[in-house]
């Protein structure tokens, strides 16, 4: 992959560097802030998070293994007291409930990680050690024959640095 | 996530402070270097860790010496006497997940409320949640005369054919515990990789950060991975809220399942819940004090925050006081002798004393809160966090001992005298927390850098509409006096 990376002090000066790099059409921008913000969500127009599938999906799963479980003990080994059901579910509700919220939130992580793609191995290109501090940075797909153009951009709106990268 | 720029195109800006953000200011910090260089000092070494360090160790090898011991020459040695066979040891499980149950209301249930009070404590919260179940989860097994058979209780495929019993609250417990451990550790470690991630970028010993970049995973800052990382938390923070109610609620089930007289009441499981807050509130004030003092961040961790998080207290120990006052009304309006005689027992009989510890500290003391002075006094927030913990203690030793020592019939009557075995293994268990604890804190951030660093007003380049910048708001001076 090859592009352009521009860091910045400023969180204006980045906003309205994506604005303008969006108007001249470049679409794979990333953006590295050392803190999440609403102003970056509004100028990317990214999608919703997909993360609230796996937690639906990881949620009910746990939730009918969590009543199967002892209901198949209970019919696997049948006590019968006073003649009630052998399978109670309201007690095993509590079980239910503890494995929904027990797969559901090991499926919430697993889809952010899934998503973000994390873990990953090596840093790839365009990250700097500055944007977990306190700089902000953009990252441009661009090819050769646009790797000025997004540079200029870059520069225009205050990049403290702008360097090619591959 | 806070909005102060808008994209250029908008004419209008729409304020969108969330939870770091809301209600919060922090005047004492200047930028996101200054919080990269406050929070990071605090991972600096000190000779005051390294002997508080150990002395928690020392702690533990005394628990860890006596735990041998008993199990060398039985359970007998742990004070045991029919018909009072639970004792110190579930005591204590229940006041460690009482502990626990703060770090996740601070971090979980104040995230959903909004409130922006938590961002600069919620770390050290969480961190004692996870140390304190991991602490409360030792106590069933220590419990057992075979502690080595502890696993026998998870429904496991095994060649005996033999299942644990669904309908058992044990089993339920077995269930929540180990839940509340798994969840509230994978909120913990989750919050935490961005920070790591800091770590990994500022630190120059190779080995260490070899360390760190395993830890963050990777993690870069990307819009890409904030936006999921923001929604993943929610969700968390969305499934640890009820998990906290039904966690203590199950481990009342424990008592409240029993016909024993002075359990079997509905009012426990909202009992326990708000008895266990209450007491991780004051566990969060002895930690959180001298960790503010020590490492000087009074400036992050502003009285503020420590006066909200001391009315939340006074609020939960409202809450507690009325549960108390409501079973001495329910056993007086019962008509059951037994049950009236077992509360005449626990305030003016055999137990009276533990029953006025219990009551003085938990109800009595926190109405000095209704002081905002004394609210705003860290010296009288930790001497009073010091006694809302022995207060604690002791509401669950009212619970248990009372209870099995005074059932239905006069052979069920007798006493209980715990063992030095009991009190080297609850002062073991205090070692093996706060030897966690350090540890954490010598390697970790105590307090969450990405979300201060939302509170923090960001730098801009040029001047945007003032009516929404954060530094133009007046900050009530009242609001910053009266600090310690």
């Amino acid at each position: 992959m090859q592009g352009v990376l521009g860091a910045f002090a400023e969180i204006d000066s980045t906003v309205h560097a994506i604005e303008d790099l969006k108007k001249q059409n470049f679409s794979d921008i990333t953006v590295f802030t050392p803190t999440p913000r609403h102003e970056f969500e509004d100028v990317l127009d990214a999608p919703t998070s997909g993360v609230r599938r796996f937690t639906l999906a990881g949620g009910l799963l746990g939730l009918s293994f969590g009543y199967w479980i002892p209901i198949w003990i209970s019919d696997y080994w049948p006590l019968v007291v006073g003649g009630k059901p052998v399978a109670s579910w309201i007690p095993y509700t509590i079980i239910g409930f503890e494995l929904m919220v027990l797969f559901g939130s090991l499926s919430t992580v697993f889809g952010m990680f899934a998503l973000s793609r994390i873990p990953r191995l090596t840093m790839t290109v365009g990250y700097d050690p500055r944007f977990s501090h306190g700089d902000y940075g953009i990252w441009v797909v661009a090819g050769p024959d646009r790797a000025t153009e997004a540079a200029d951009v870059l520069r225009k709106h205050g990049a403290l640095e702008v360097r090619n990268e591959r | 996530m806070a909005t102060i720029a808008p994209p250029a195109s908008r004419d209008e800006l729409v304020r969108r402070p969330n939870v770091p953000s809301a209600d919060n200011r922090l005047p004492g910090v200047r930028d996101y270097e200054q919080v990269d260089h406050d929070v990071i000092a605090t991972l600096g070494f000190s000779w005051g860790w390294l002997i508080s360090l150990g002395a928690a160790v020392f702690c533990l090898a005394i628990g860890a010496l006596a735990w041998t011991y008993q199990i060398h020459e039985g359970l007998g040695a742990a004070g045991y006497q029919p018909p009072t066979m639970w004792g110190v040891y579930i005591v204590t499980f229940v006041f460690w997940v009482g502990i626990g149950h703060a770090g996740t209301l601070i971090s979980a249930i104040l995230y959903l409320f909004r409130a922006g009070f938590r961002t600069t404590i919620y770390r050290a919260a969480e961190a004692m949640t996870v140390f304190a179940v991991m602490t409360a989860g030792l106590f069933p097994i220590l419990h057992l005369g075979r502690p080595w058979k502890f696993f026998w209780l998870i429904p496991y495929p095994n060649w005996r054919l033999i299942w644990p019993n669904p309908k058992s609250p044990l089993v339920w417990d077995v269930f929540a515990i180990l839940t509340y451990l798994t969840v509230s550790a994978t909120f913990f470690y989750v919050g935490l990789v961005p920070d790591i991630a800091v770590l990994r970028d500022k630190e120059t010993n190779p080995v260490r950060k070899r360390i760190f970049a395993a830890l963050a995973l990777g993690w870069r800052n990307s819009d890409r991975e904030w936006r999921h990382f923001t929604r993943a938390y929610l969700f968390l923070a969305a499934f640890a809220t009820p998990l906290v109610l039904s966690v203590h609620s199950v481990v009342s089930f424990d008592f409240a399942m029993a016909l024993t007289p002075g359990w079997h009441a509905t009012i426990f499981p909202p009992y326990f819940v708000a008895g266990a807050i209450f007491s991780g509130i004051g566990m969060v004030f002895t930690i959180l004090i001298p960790l503010r003092k020590l490492f000087k961040l009074e400036h992050i961790i502003t009285i503020n925050d420590l006066d909200a998080a001391a009315k939340l207290c006074l609020f939960t120990s409202m809450v507690v006081g009325l549960a108390y006052l409501t079973e001495f009304q329910v056993a007086w309006m019962s008509g059951n002798k037994v049950e009236q005689e077992y509360f005449w027992n626990r305030v003016f009989g055999q137990w009276a004393w533990a029953a006025w510890i219990m009551l003085i500290c938990n109800m009595v003391m926190p109405l000095s809160l209704f002081s905002q002075k004394l609210r705003r006094n860290t010296t009288w927030l930790f001497i009073f966090s010091i006694f809302v913990n022995i207060g604690m203690w002791f509401e669950r030793f009212v619970i248990v001992i009372p209870s099995l020592s005074h059932e239905f019939e006069p052979w069920q009557w007798g006493g209980y005298h715990p063992t030095w075995v009991d009190y080297a293994i609850l002062l073991g268990s205090f070692g093996w927390f706060f030897m966690w604890f350090l540890l954490f804190i010598r390697q970790l951030p105590v307090m969450a850098i990405s979300e201060v660093k939302e509170i923090i007003r960001p730098k801009m380049r040029h001047r945007h509409d003032t009516t929404h910048d954060l530094n133009a708001l007046t900050i009530d001076p009242t609001l910053t006096a009266g600090d310690d």
